[in-house]
């Protein structure tokens, strides 16, 4: 019985086997299928119901195929591999499945994909990478929760007026959504959540609009001033085959020029400038590009002023004998001029304000000192978010890219300078680079004072730092909290030894933002080193996971306070207000008990960890340590300890 | 003056003895360092001084007090008052009526390491 049972089975495989020979795929439907197929064999195909407000080629087949040899998303791949962008951060997600393959397969992992845990992580990275290489990454999330979670990324871009190409996947018809996650993940307006701080966005609706787009969203984001773009792309349009290919045509990105300040009103700065008995030069956002601290060197050099860097991005020379940034409330103070060069709070730069119970304010200039803005905010902001800063009155207001401006404002400001102002300009020269050194001199010793306390000095960190990097082409991208010792004693000397700040001081840009500049700083060679601090890697510690997968090399110094400080120090700041003592001001603040192991965190993210150092003579034994790791080509963390600030 | 307030005076004078201001100091007794350290700790000011006096910042820098050269009235003031974005610890604030401001926890360390690595 079982034999003929087996020859029965076997048999009827056989039969199976020679049904799917003869027959092609249609034999491979399941015994359901096949009986209702045999019930109603005469049933009429599916009605496509047509798309009005869709192009002919997102139309899927009448028929019900299982393959296809095109793609929308291939095309749209073709059209990203035009625009100079070598790296698309992402977290996976099925809205855009169509044009993620596309990349993988199509266009051979092109741009290259960047594995990100988090949104906000590919967001960040983009960021900072932006800032170093001088274009931008791309960046491709799920529209509707993945949106959600890159928002404060997108925002800290938008204040730091970094160009993000961002895109998000949508399925914009109704019947094409699969119950659930489909449709929670969907809308109508997905980019309504980002557009306050986004400058330009799109949901093309066919794939010749696709094209003009990106290209668009590409030279809008790189025109200054800069900042994140958004294109939402349906998944239909990246997964239907193409109806016809040769309608499809891909526009040439021209060239993108910045603007530059009115020749007049640069004329009249250059003539407020040279009869300025004490002008200083105050700059933010300035350096778009390599030139840009040359640029400002030959300004500041042939006027012999002031320059207080505000350090938004690499402007000016840290040991730069006119960099009086360690004594800005002196200069300002004694100004007759001031040129604020793409500022970003200039109201916060020339005031100072009083956090009391009545907030009150006081000018740090003299009265009738004349003011002159030359950047290019005022050439587009929007209203809800309020990252402009207050109104402060200017005298001359100059519309334009600040770093472009600059060689027509030197040229004006050589025409005028005759040999009575040279010679004046020589002695304010000598004088000021006096006072450089002296407040040089005096930060070295204000660094030595707790030297081998425990917890560690942030001057001892910062100077056991140095003493391992400074004979490499090093790279401070990140600086969480900004301190300030590495701005007072390193030789900031090249434009890629500081990569700015977040921009939009929301927490958990350090760790990506530094990763994704080290990933421009890799090809060159250099040692990209971030301290960064405790609670703003908690918010984003999968970053270390994207580096180790990436072979990222890059050296995250921990500034482990084992707290969120600043939100300590206004809870003591209103503690005192209501006389109740600090006592309680750990609660809701502090990261301890259990205190974090941010060592072996980073092993379990594949990254070389070492700490918690508390011991100040540890520290650079570890350090070196941790270098070797990195000019291997790998990143490494060190834990260490720290004062608070 | 109670003793409390004597401790103040006293403790603050501390720092007319590293700074060298002979005029006061000649007059100043000698204070508890150590009861000094402990309230600098306890109500907060190394949160945005340090532990070792060597400055930081909250909203703006917040100066090194290690070896100030503040006079007496003017440190006072500004404990009791708070400049800028600095909390006031006026009297009603616990502990503060001693609130001291020791050198000797403040004071640098010596020594010729250091030094190397600043030589650049």
């Amino acid at each position: 019985m079982r034999k003929k049972f087996l020859n029965q089975s076997i048999v009827s495989r056989r039969d199976f086997l020679k049904g799917v020979t003869l027959t092609g795929a249609a034999a491979l439907t399941t015994p359901a299928l096949s009986a209702r197929a045999q019930q109603s064999p005469t049933r009429e195909p599916a009605k496509v119901v047509p798309q009005p407000n869709l192009a002919a080629e997102t139309q899927p087949s009448p028929k019900d195929p299982a393959t296809q040899s095109s793609s929308g998303g291939d095309f749209m791949a073709e059209v990203l591999n035009t625009l100079d962008i070598d790296y698309l951060a992402m977290n996976c997600a099925s809205s855009f499945r169509g044009l993620h393959e596309a990349i993988i397969n199509h266009t051979r992992n092109k741009p290259e994909i960047l594995t990100c845990p988090h949104e906000e992580i590919a967001v960040s990275m983009a960021q900072g990478y932006a800032k170093i290489e001088g274009k931008p990454m791309a960046m491709i999330c799920h529209g509707v929760v993945g949106l959600q979670h890159a928002t404060m990324a997108i925002y800290n871009s938008w204040c730091d007026r970094v160009p993000v190409y961002i895109m998000i996947g949508n399925i914009v018809e109704a019947d094409k959504r699969a119950p659930g996650a489909e449709w929670v993940h969907s809308a109508i307006d997905p980019a309504a959540l980002v557009r306050d701080f986004v400058k330009w966005d799109d949901q093309p609706a066919s794939l010749q609009h696709f094209a003009e787009s990106a290209v668009r969203a590409y030279k809008v984001a790189m025109t200054p001033p800069m900042a994140p773009v958004l294109l939402s792309l349906d998944a239909e349009l990246q997964e239907n085959p193409i109806a016809d290919r040769d309608r499809l045509r891909i526009p040439k990105l021209a060239k993108v020029v910045p603007p530059v300040g009115d020749s007049g009103a640069i004329a009249e700065a250059a003539k407020l400038l040279v009869a300025a008995q004490n002008p200083v030069v105050i700059c933010d956002r300035m350096s778009r590009t390599p030139a840009g601290m040359a640029r400002l060197m030959e300004l500041a050099e042939t006027l012999q002023c002031a320059v207080v860097d505000q350090a938004g991005r690499m402007n000016f020379p840290s040991r730069h004998p006119l960099n009086q940034g360690a004594r800005r409330g002196a200069v300002v103070g004694q100004a007759d001029v001031v040129l604020a060069i793409e500022m970003n709070d200039l109201w916060g730069s020339l005031n100072s304000f009083s956090d009391r119970i009545v907030r009150s304010s006081r000018p740090n200039f003299k009265p009738g000192t004349k003011i002159i803005t030359l950047g290019s905010r005022d050439l587009y902001m929007k209203a809800n978010y309020q990252d402009f800063g207050r109104f402060n009155e200017v005298d001359l207001a100059i519309a334009g890219d600040g770093e472009a401006s600059l060689p027509a404002l030197t040229e004006q400001v050589k025409r005028l300078t005759d040999a009575n102002r040279k010679s004046a300009f020589e002695a304010r020269g000598k004088k000021l680079a006096e006072a450089h050194h002296a407040a040089r001199e005096q930060a070295k010793a204000d660094a030595t004072i707790g030297w081998d306390a425990s917890p560690i000095t942030t001057a001892r960190m910062c100077a056991e730092l140095y003493a391992q990097i400074k004979a490499e082409d090093w790279s401070l991208v990140g600086n969480g909290i900004r301190i300030t010792w590495p701005n007072r004693l390193w030789n900031f000397d090249k434009s890629y030894r500081w990569n700015g700040g977040s921009g939009g001081a929301g927490i958990g840009y350090t760790a990506p933002a530094s990763t994704g500049a080290a990933l421009a700083n890799k090809k060159h060679g250099r040692i990209s080193v971030a301290i960064q601090g405790d609670g703003d890697l908690m918010f984003v510690p999968g970053t270390l996971w994207t580096a180790a997968h990436h072979r990222i090399p890059i050296l995250y110094v921990v500034h482990n306070n084992r707290a969120y400080h600043q939100e300590y120090m206004y809870l003591q700041a209103m503690a005192n207000r209501h006389s109740r003592g600090i006592t309680n001001a750990h609660i809701g603040t502090t990261l301890t008990d259990p205190n974090i192991d941010y060592a072996t965190v980073a092993k379990g993210f594949g990254v070389y960890g070492e700490g918690p150092i508390t011991d100040p003579k540890d520290l650079g034994p570890a350090l070196k340590r941790a270098v070797a790791v990195v000019k291997r080509g790998e990143p490494a963390l060190v834990d260490v300890v720290t004062d608070p600030r | 003056m109670n003793k409390f307030n004597r401790g103040l005076v006293v403790a603050l004078g501390l720092l007319m003895f590293g700074a060298g201001e002979a005029a006061w100091s000649q007059t100043a007794p000698v204070g508890d360092a150590a009861n000094g350290k402990r309230l600098y700790l306890a109500v907060g000011c190394f949160t945005c001084h340090g532990r070792s006096g060597q400055g930081g910042s909250y909203n703006y820098p917040a100066p090194a007090l290690a070896e100030t050269k503040l006079p007496l009235e003017a440190f006072k003031t500004f404990l009791r008052v708070g400049p800028k974005d600095m909390p006031a610890y006026t009297e009603s604030v616990p502990r503060t009526t001693r609130l001291p401001t020791s050198t000797h926890f403040c004071a640098r360390s010596r020594g010729g390491a250091r030094q190397k690595i600043f030589r650049s």
